[in-house]
């Protein structure tokens, strides 16, 4: 058989069906954002650009206030989960009990949301009952609704579910940097705070900044855990989901899917981007750099 | 600085900063470990009007076993191993091309062009199958158009194969990552030494890449597996009437507050995944999967 280096047509056919497939799952969605531009919606005849439906979406208090909760639950999400996946990785290289470390932090991509939600949902209703239990025995209303539904539980279910990409893309990072540089700089009498500050934060700062994006966008994104866990507020998602099912798919439907997509590309394009050109950037200074290293071994 | 010694200590790297370290296990265990064990117990208490109190009664199981919830359980499952069967026949070709044929420079780069469509929200995915798949949506006029029906093909929307369709395109990218990470522990000289000695693309993937790869390949079935068995998104939006999962199953349950049957649901689905994977890590050690990060 053919090595497909030596067959231009068979590497030609493997990268065309790669695209294809990226092609086949992005299609759809483009296809939505294509509608949500369209004056007459979804199965017209006729195609006229507007931005009409955008500007309801503006205009809907509802959808407005949905929109602060869901950016104010991504600011909060990325703040927490970040630090604590950083957290993880460091601790991930100091335990000797690596497997079972890895195995509590990845569980929850595992674990379907609906599943996750309600364990939440039950698990906070039964603390909360608790703490007020214990409120009443002590006489005061302090421990009143620590757990009840709201933004507190909403968060945490969203941690719980974006902390284990923080971990992984900060550990990815992390793999490639080496600890004796840390020894080093120990060595040279910096603290360990100036140690990571200094030394290692900026070369796995990639990877932070990476995951800042990524939690923000899955915290965007994510519907079930937090339309469980959220109480009394809606964000964006939800109001989609509730749309979807209860009036059908209008045209400002298709607006707030399309919003979604484009801030989703936009996000993770100019992580691509960074990435892409800092990557490259490494590369060029690194080589100047390993070529003395090289030649005198 | 801190000039109390005991302050200095608590300060200091045997202080607070070395315990800050257990901050994300702790979190874990206390928000994720906890309430996933708890559902067993849960599901166990009995039923009041709106809530549940402790007790010991198996009357959800019984509810779950003796109703048409164990089907639509089974039926779920069995579309779940479609959607993984039809998954890892389109992304682990993908992940075995980037691995073999890509320059080992540009392997993550192509990779990452799946984050793109992973990154869209799942709703969004789910939810732009709709125009896509319905009567009047793009395929049929596609077909159409190209003259293989002359009218709309009306049984794909809301139904057991959209739901497949919505379960692949939703979790597809996991099995290309997940196939990827797997296929970057196999050196490539070990495809060289398949080449040199004449064996065919079949062969080499058959009884070389598939064994090799195993434990990503396994990771991502299940991760699909089980997503499509619980996220109840899918047959929300794409099945019909008679489309549930498991998911929905919970949501359901959780509606009808019904709380011991929800959780029960939920232990049932965790017992599932925890047998799948001793089942997966007994046979193909799925710490190697961790083996490029290592």
């Amino acid at each position: 058989m053919q090595d497909s280096y030596r067959n231009p047509w068979l590497y030609g056919a493997g990268w065309a069906y790669l695209l294809l497939v990226v092609a086949a799952l992005l299609l759809p969605v483009f296809y939505i954002v294509y509608i949500s531009f369209n004056e007459f919606g979804f199965g017209a005849r006729i195609y006229t650009f507007t931005f009409d439906w955008y500007r309801l979406i503006g205009a809907d208090t509802i959808l407005v206030a949905s929109l602060k909760w869901t950016l104010a639950l991504a600011g909060a999400a990325m703040i927490t989960a970040v630090p604590m996946g950083l957290l993880a990785a460091k601790f991930y290289k100091r335990t000797r009990r690596k497997v079972a470390f890895v195995f509590l932090m990845l569980s929850p991509l595992f674990v379907p949301a609906d599943i996750m939600g309600s364990a939440l949902l039950v698990y906070f209703k039964n603390l909360n009952g608790i703490f007020e239990g214990l409120g009443d025995i002590l006489g005061v209303s302090w421990f009143d609704d620590w757990f009840g539904l709201g933004f507190i539980t909403a968060l945490i279910g969203q941690i719980i579910y974006t902390v284990p990409y923080a971990f992984v893309l900060i550990l990815i990072t992390m793999s490639r940097y080496r600890d004796q540089q840390t020894e080093a700089a120990r060595g040279c009498g910096a603290t360990g705070w100036q140690a990571f500050w200094q030394v290692e934060f900026p070369q796995i700062r990639v990877g932070v900044f990476s995951s800042l994006a990524f939690v923000a966008i899955l915290s965007f994104n994510e519907a079930t855990r937090t339309a469980l866990l959220k109480g009394g507020f809606d964000t964006f998602s939800n109001v989609l989901v509730a749309q979807m099912l209860n009036i059908g798919m209008s045209g400002e439907s298709y607006a707030m899917a399309g919003t979604m997509t484009m801030i989703a590309i936009l996000v993770i394009g100019t992580i691509l981007v960074v990435t892409l050109a800092t990557a490259g950037r490494a590369g060029r200074k690194a080589l100047p750099k390993a070529e003395p290293v090289a030649t005198a071994s | 600085m801190a000039s109390h010694p005991l302050l200095r200590h608590l300060a200091g790297e045997d202080g607070i900063r070395r315990w800050a370290f257990y901050v994300p296990v702790a979190f874990m265990v206390l928000f994720f470990a906890v309430p996933v064990a708890l559902t067993l117990v849960w599901s166990v208490f009995e039923r009041t009007i709106f809530w549940m109190e402790p007790g010991f009664t198996l009357d959800a199981y019984v509810n779950f076993f003796t109703s048409a919830r164990a089907e639509n359980y089974l039926f779920s499952m069995i579309h779940s191993a479609v959607a993984v069967v039809v998954a890892f026949t389109i992304g682990f070709p993908v992940a075995v091309f980037v691995r073999r044929r890509v320059p080992t420079a540009a392997q993550h780069r192509v990779i990452l062009l799946f984050i793109i469509p992973f990154m869209i929200s799942e709703l969004v995915r789910v939810f732009a199958l709709r125009p896509v798949l319905g009567r009047n949506g793009l395929l049929n006029s596609l077909l159409m158009k190209i003259g293989i029906t002359s009218e709309p093909i009306t049984v794909i929307l809301f139904s057991n194969l959209a739901v497949v369709i919505g379960d692949v395109v939703s979790f597809l990218p996991f099995m290309v990552f997940a196939g990827f990470l797997a296929m970057e522990a196999i050196e490539r000289y070990v495809f060289e030494v398949c080449d040199d000695l004449g064996s065919n693309t079949l062969r080499t993937f058959k009884d070389v890449i598939v064994p090799l790869a195993a434990p990503g390949i396994f990771a991502g079935s299940v991760f699909i597996f089980v997503n499509s068995i619980g996220v109840a998104l899918v047959p929300t939006i794409l099945g019909g009437p008679g489309a549930v999962n498991a998911g929905l199953m919970v949501n359901q349950a959780i509606v009808a507050l019904d709380f011991p049957l929800a959780m029960a649901i939920s232990a049932i689905m965790m017992l599932t995944l925890l047998v799948l994977l001793f089942i997966g890590h007994r046979l193909f050690d799925l710490t190697k999967i961790l083996q490029p990060i290592n």
